[in-house]
């Protein structure tokens, strides 16, 4: 960054050996909406709450699940706006990736970029980490995968995972629900029943979003319409 | 008369794909212009066990331009714990020769392997980086010419490794005594899914 | 436009008016020059097109039994090698040899135009022409083109009364006498060789292998220069061709390709 005098880094060590600034970071995602990820064994599915502020909010001007690559798919928990940063980097760390090999960038190398940008706004001046967390699902030569990436910049795999508001009851429910021999669809339903808990309000097609990968490798956002249809399977 | 870099080593490359398999054949001559330097010049650099670069041209480019497709390779084996596809490969070469755009590297590539279920891959580009794919031989060098008439008249599709073996040293052979700046010897590099064959061949050493 | 050398104007009065058909063999023929204003250009570009067999080895040297004439036989175009067997060594006469180098037309143009002048002059005064008077013939010739593109470089080797006699000549004009000459773009190599190995009281046997193992060497080393390794011998009764051998063959028969011995095998480390 700059070299101005508030160029030094704001995320510091505390004396007992924690840098708080990640912390808060972590609540900022801990106090998001509610947002999970199934992996299944012919695909992945994530799934948000899009609550609005206001009922006169138009709800198709907001899209909380986004593609990164054809193949690549990204949701958030946290501050919208510092998602969008994320994602526009992150799919320009896809297309130089294509640009270099003319080759679709794998899930694992762009999940690891995206978590380089992230870490680097952790040790940066002038800087503050981004209050998100992110579930990235992708479907690539190494099957279907799901990543979780911090605000410190660590990422793991995971077979199904939640973050945001309600994330232990989320957990827990995707604990009890989650098999190895899932198919999409199954994941599908999983992922809406467990939005479904603790959900304020009548779950519909227009305040959640749903994001697929199957066997076709393509990342598809659904529609309300079509996640009405899934809505319809799960009562 | 302007001076001839790309001709002042002198070189001689040429790679040819069989059935499953594929070869890839250099001169051995390092040359100051007319003067004969070394008969016992590597042009031909492995990558990793399916996957070989010949490097025609000036001599100095060709080692600095291989040490860094080394570099950019082994990095890519740490980041992605994989070997690099011939075409991937390709493209990186491709992508390196073009930063060079206005003072390139004085070297014509061609890369030779066995990519996704062993289908054997070729191709050339020129100093900065344009690709031209082939399906049965890519030359490259001094005696591209005559080269290109060797190759074209003793080429057959699916050749099983032995003959593809003999054919393309012949093919070698005959080119580079039609060309003064290449020769002194061969050396060929014959790959198939289980093992890689390398031999060097006797030549005229005129 | 023509030009002459004017060095022998004379001798066609005495055959009479020429016909045509009965052409002025004494006189050094004369040629049209080109109709262009940039002469120097034209010149430039001429040049260029018979460059073809520049990059050459010949060598010639005289010790005790005679004169050995040896060269390669590889034509080239810039890197294209357009022939492996040219006669480089022109035999003139049966006691007389020239060697090739530089623009190949005019190198055997003007030998053929020697030897005409030398039977010529055998039959005038009934006794071969001197080494040194043949040279002096082709320097004169070469001088009065100086400037003109002609590109030779040449050695007259022969045995004449007076014994072995031995000429560098150049279409720059030069001439000198001399016991050891070699020319071409391989001839820095050939007088590595032909310098370390020569000695004046060599049998012929010898001073053959002498020239044809430079020639070899040059072969090696120049990349304009490589086909053949002819070597003559020019003593008291005319010129003989000793040796032609295929350089390629020549390499594996001065150095073998032994089988690699393995010097040390490696051997398991005993697990302790």
């Amino acid at each position: 960054m700059g070299d101005s005098q508030y160029s030094f880094s704001l995320t510091t060590f505390s004396p007992s050996g924690k840098l708080v600034q990640i912390e808060y970071a972590l609540m900022a995602v801990g106090s998001g909406q509610t947002s999970l990820g199934i992996k299944a064994a012919n695909g992945v599915v994530i799934a948000t709450e899009k609550k609005l502020p206001s009922i006169l909010v138009d709800e198709t001007s907001v899209q909380k699940i986004q593609s990164l690559t054809s193949n690549i798919g990204v949701v958030y928990s946290g501050m919208g706006p510092d998602s969008r940063v994320l994602v526009r980097k992150s799919r320009k760390q896809a297309q130089q990736y294509y640009r270099l090999y003319k080759e679709a960038i794998p899930v694992t190398q762009l999940v690891r970029e995206t978590a380089a940008v992230m870490q680097e706004f952790t040790q940066s001046g002038g800087v503050r980490p981004f209050g998100v967390s992110l579930l990235v699902a992708g479907f690539d030569d190494n099957g279907p995968q799901l990543y979780q990436v911090d605000p410190s910049g660590s990422y793991f795999s995971w077979k199904a995972s939640a973050m945001g508001k309600n994330v232990s009851n989320a957990k827990t429910f995707l604990e009890k629900r989650y098999t190895e021999d899932m198919e999409l669809d199954d994941a599908v339903h999983t992922a809406i029943l467990t939005l479904k808990e603790g959900f304020e309000g009548q779950i519909s097609g227009k305040n959640i979003e749903i994001g697929i990968i199957g066997n076709d490798r393509t990342f598809k956002v659904l529609t309300p319409a079509e996640i009405e249809d899934f809505l319809a399977e799960v009562e | 008369m302007s001076f001839r870099i790309f001709e002042y080593n002198g070189s001689a490359i040429v790679a040819m794909v069989g059935k499953n398999c594929f070869a890839i054949a250099s001169d051995r001559r390092l040359g100051v212009q007319l003067q004969t330097i070394g008969t016992d010049f590597q042009k031909i650099f492995k990558i990793h066990d399916k996957l070989y670069v010949g490097l025609a041209g000036l001599a100095t480019d060709a080692q600095t331009l291989h040490q860094r497709l080394v570099f950019r390779h082994k990095l890519y084996q740490l980041r992605e714990e994989r070997d690099m596809k011939p075409e991937t490969f390709a493209s990186l070469v491709s992508a390196i020769l073009y930063e060079k755009r206005f003072g390139p590297y004085f070297t014509q590539p061609v890369i030779a392997g066995l990519g996704e279920d062993d289908q054997p891959f070729i191709c050339t580009m020129d100093s900065i980086g344009a690709k031209e794919l082939a399906k049965d031989f890519v030359v490259a060098g001094t005696a591209s010419e005559s080269l290109y008439g060797a190759c074209e008249s003793m080429y057959k599709p699916d050749m099983e490794p032995e003959e593809l073996f003999e054919t393309i040293s012949q093919a070698l052979q005959a080119s580079v005594d039609r060309d003064c700046l290449s020769g002194w010897g061969g050396h060929v590099l014959l790959v198939t899914p289980t093992e890689v064959r390398e031999s060097t061949l006797k030549g005229r050493m005129d | 436009m023509k030009l002459d050398s004017g060095l022998e104007n004379s001798s066609s009065i005495f055959l009479g008016g020429c016909s045509g058909l009965e052409a002025d063999f004494s006189a050094p023929p004369s040629f049209d020059l080109p109709i262009t204003n940039d002469f120097d250009g034209w010149q430039k570009k001429s040049v260029q097109m018979v460059k073809p067999a520049r990059g050459t080895t010949t060598l010639a040297f005289i010790f005790k039994e005679g004169v050995i004439v040896a060269a390669d036989s590889r034509a080239s175009m810039g890197g294209y090698i357009s022939s492996q067997s040219v006669k480089k060594i022109i035999e003139i006469n049966p006691y007389m040899l020239g060697t090739m180098a530089g623009g190949a037309a005019d190198c055997q143009f003007w030998h053929r135009n020697l030897g005409v002048k030398c039977r010529l002059h055998e039959l005038a005064n009934k006794r071969r022409i001197s080494v040194t008077g043949a040279s002096k013939l082709l320097a004169n010739i070469l001088y009065s083109y100086r400037g003109m593109g002609l590109s030779v470089g040449t050695m007259i080797a022969g045995w004449d009364e007076k014994g072995p006699g031995l000429y560098y000549v150049d279409s720059e004009g030069g001439r000198l006498k001399g016991t050891r000459f070699s020319v071409g773009s391989g001839s820095p190599y050939a007088y590595g060789v032909l310098d370390n190995g020569y000695k004046f009281d060599m049998s012929i046997p010898e001073a053959a292998e002498l020239g044809r193992r430079a020639i070899y060497h040059a072969t090696f080393r120049d990349a304009a220069s490589g086909g053949v390794a002819s070597v003559y011998y020019v003593g008291p009764d005319g010129w003989k061709k000793m040796s032609g051998d295929d350089v390629g063959d020549l390499h594996y028969s001065y150095y073998p390709v032994v089988p690699s011995v393995v010097e040390q095998e490696m051997t398991e480390v005993p697990v302790a």
